[in-house]
């Protein structure tokens, strides 16, 4: 390599580097950081340490804990907070970047829009209306609290409300909400929202059999197998087998 | 002339194309299988890959006194060009920082220059061929032959020209890449 070529490039080299330390959020920055931060994007070590990355001690060093979500990092009111209660008081460590991140590059690779409850106090995780506002259909806006009976605390869905015990929902009976729960009204249902149960055919069957109070199916039938029945008031006879075929027999 | 075109430049065309292909395909599999933080850590083994590559370099300086040089060339060229891919893919199509750019762009021109190399050493090999009946005559082992031809190739006057190119544009890449390297070790919570 000639000697000139060896100066060129040692040059180059030393400008990239300069450059580097005079606008390092252009150079090696791996994206814009947010607008609440756009000060501090050529000064790294505000939120970075060298060799083991973004420090929760210098975030809180500006966003005081007991003032997240009540007051700005400069002490004015929250104008338009972003959860309906504050609860980075109730968290029982302050670890920032178990759910924070910045930098677009970065928060392109974080899951957006997820919490760990465990890092709430043990009263305040159960308390899931201090946060949460109920859903607006007719199921939800009848129940109260408890909601750790169908939801977990990871996935709002799929929701662990056992509906086997009502009816369960085999190969056949795999189908929308909406197709027995109408409009959404998780208080009522109908069989009659496909083909195989039309109001004519189950009113015939039925009264074949005698039986005349068949307005509520799963009240007799928890599922598709059409030989389980179960009537109220006789469970002592434990699960009846009945049904046209075996009067047929 | 259909000789140079078949075996030297269709090979050349179809061994960018094919990484350009590879990366293409690896970095949609990422994104389809959602596998697209595997793609932040791929820069590792791609380094390594590369800087394996350079045992190659080392013996033909004569810093590293044993290996076949043919088989040290092969496995240049092959973890090179691995090592490439895994980069490119590393890389993907986001353009954050203008660093990891550079270096990114200085080692595809690298690549590039390494597969020229490759075409070049290939005509090198056969114009020197020639001089191994002058070896036959000299009484010299088989393999002695093919080791003096190999070296007399890689010498040749296109090769010696080439690696004046080749050298400052890795030197270029390795100092990019090691910026990028060092930044990542500095901001990045590996803790």
């Amino acid at each position: 390599m000639s000697r000139t070529l060896k100066w060129i490039l040692a040059a180059n080299l030393i400008v990239l580097a300069i450059l580097a330390f005079v606008y390092p959020h252009l150079m090696v920055g791996p994206g814009k950081l947010i607008p609440g931060h756009a000060k501090l994007e050529s000064d790294c070590f505000a939120c970075h340490a060298a060799f083991t990355g973004a420090e929760s001690q210098r975030c809180v060093s500006c966003h005081k804990p007991e003032e997240i979500g009540k007051l700005t990092t400069t002490g004015l009111p929250v104008q338009n907070p972003l959860t309906s209660t504050p609860f980075h008081q109730k968290l029982i460590s302050s670890d920032c970047i178990a759910c924070h991140s910045d930098h677009a590059g970065v928060k392109r690779f974080r899951p957006t829009g997820q919490f760990n409850h465990r890092l709430l106090e043990k009263a305040t995780r159960d308390e899931c209306q201090g946060c949460h506002k109920s859903p607006k259909d007719s199921l939800h806006q009848q129940i109260t609290g408890n909601c750790s009976q169908c939801h977990s605390q990871d996935k709002w869905t799929p929701a662990t409300f056992d509906h086997a015990k009502y009816f369960e929902l085999d190969r056949d009976h795999n189908v929308k909400c909406a197709t027995c729960h109408v409009r959404d009204d998780y208080s009522r249902y109908t069989c009659y929202g496909c083909h195989e149960h039309s109001q004519q055919k189950i009113r015939r069957e039925h009264i074949e059999e005698g039986i005349r109070d068949f307005d509520n199916c799963v009240e007799c039938h928890k599922n598709a197998d059409e030989h389980d029945i179960r009537m109220p008031g006789r469970e002592r006879e434990g699960k009846r087998k009945h049904g046209r075929k075996q009067d047929d027999d | 002339m259909s000789t140079l075109w078949r075996e030297h430049i269709l090979p050349f065309a179809l061994l960018v194309s094919l990484l350009a292909a590879a990366t293409l395909a690896g970095d949609y599999l990422l994104h389809r299988l959602d596998l697209v933080w595997i793609g932040r850590y791929l820069g590792i083994p791609g380094t390594l890959l590369i800087v394996g590559s350079l045992i190659y370099s080392l013996r033909k300086r004569k810093y590293i006194a044993s290996g076949n040089p043919k088989t040290l060339l092969t496995l240049h060229e092959i973890g090179a060009w691995l090592g490439s891919l895994l980069v490119l893919i590393h890389a993907g199509i986001h353009f954050n920082a203008i660093l990891p750019w550079l270096a990114t762009v200085a080692m595809g021109v690298n690549v590039i220059s390494g597969m020229v190399g490759k075409l070049l050493l290939g005509r090198s090999r056969e114009h020197v061929l020639g001089q191994r009946d002058h070896y036959q005559l000299r009484g010299m082992s088989k393999e002695d032959i093919e080791r003096a031809v190999f070296w007399d190739a890689v010498t040749l006057d296109a090769m010696t020209k080439w690696r004046k190119v080749h050298i400052p544009i890795f030197i270029v890449f390795a100092v990019l890449a090691l910026g990028h390297i060092i930044s990542i070790f500095l901001f990045w919570g590996w803790v």
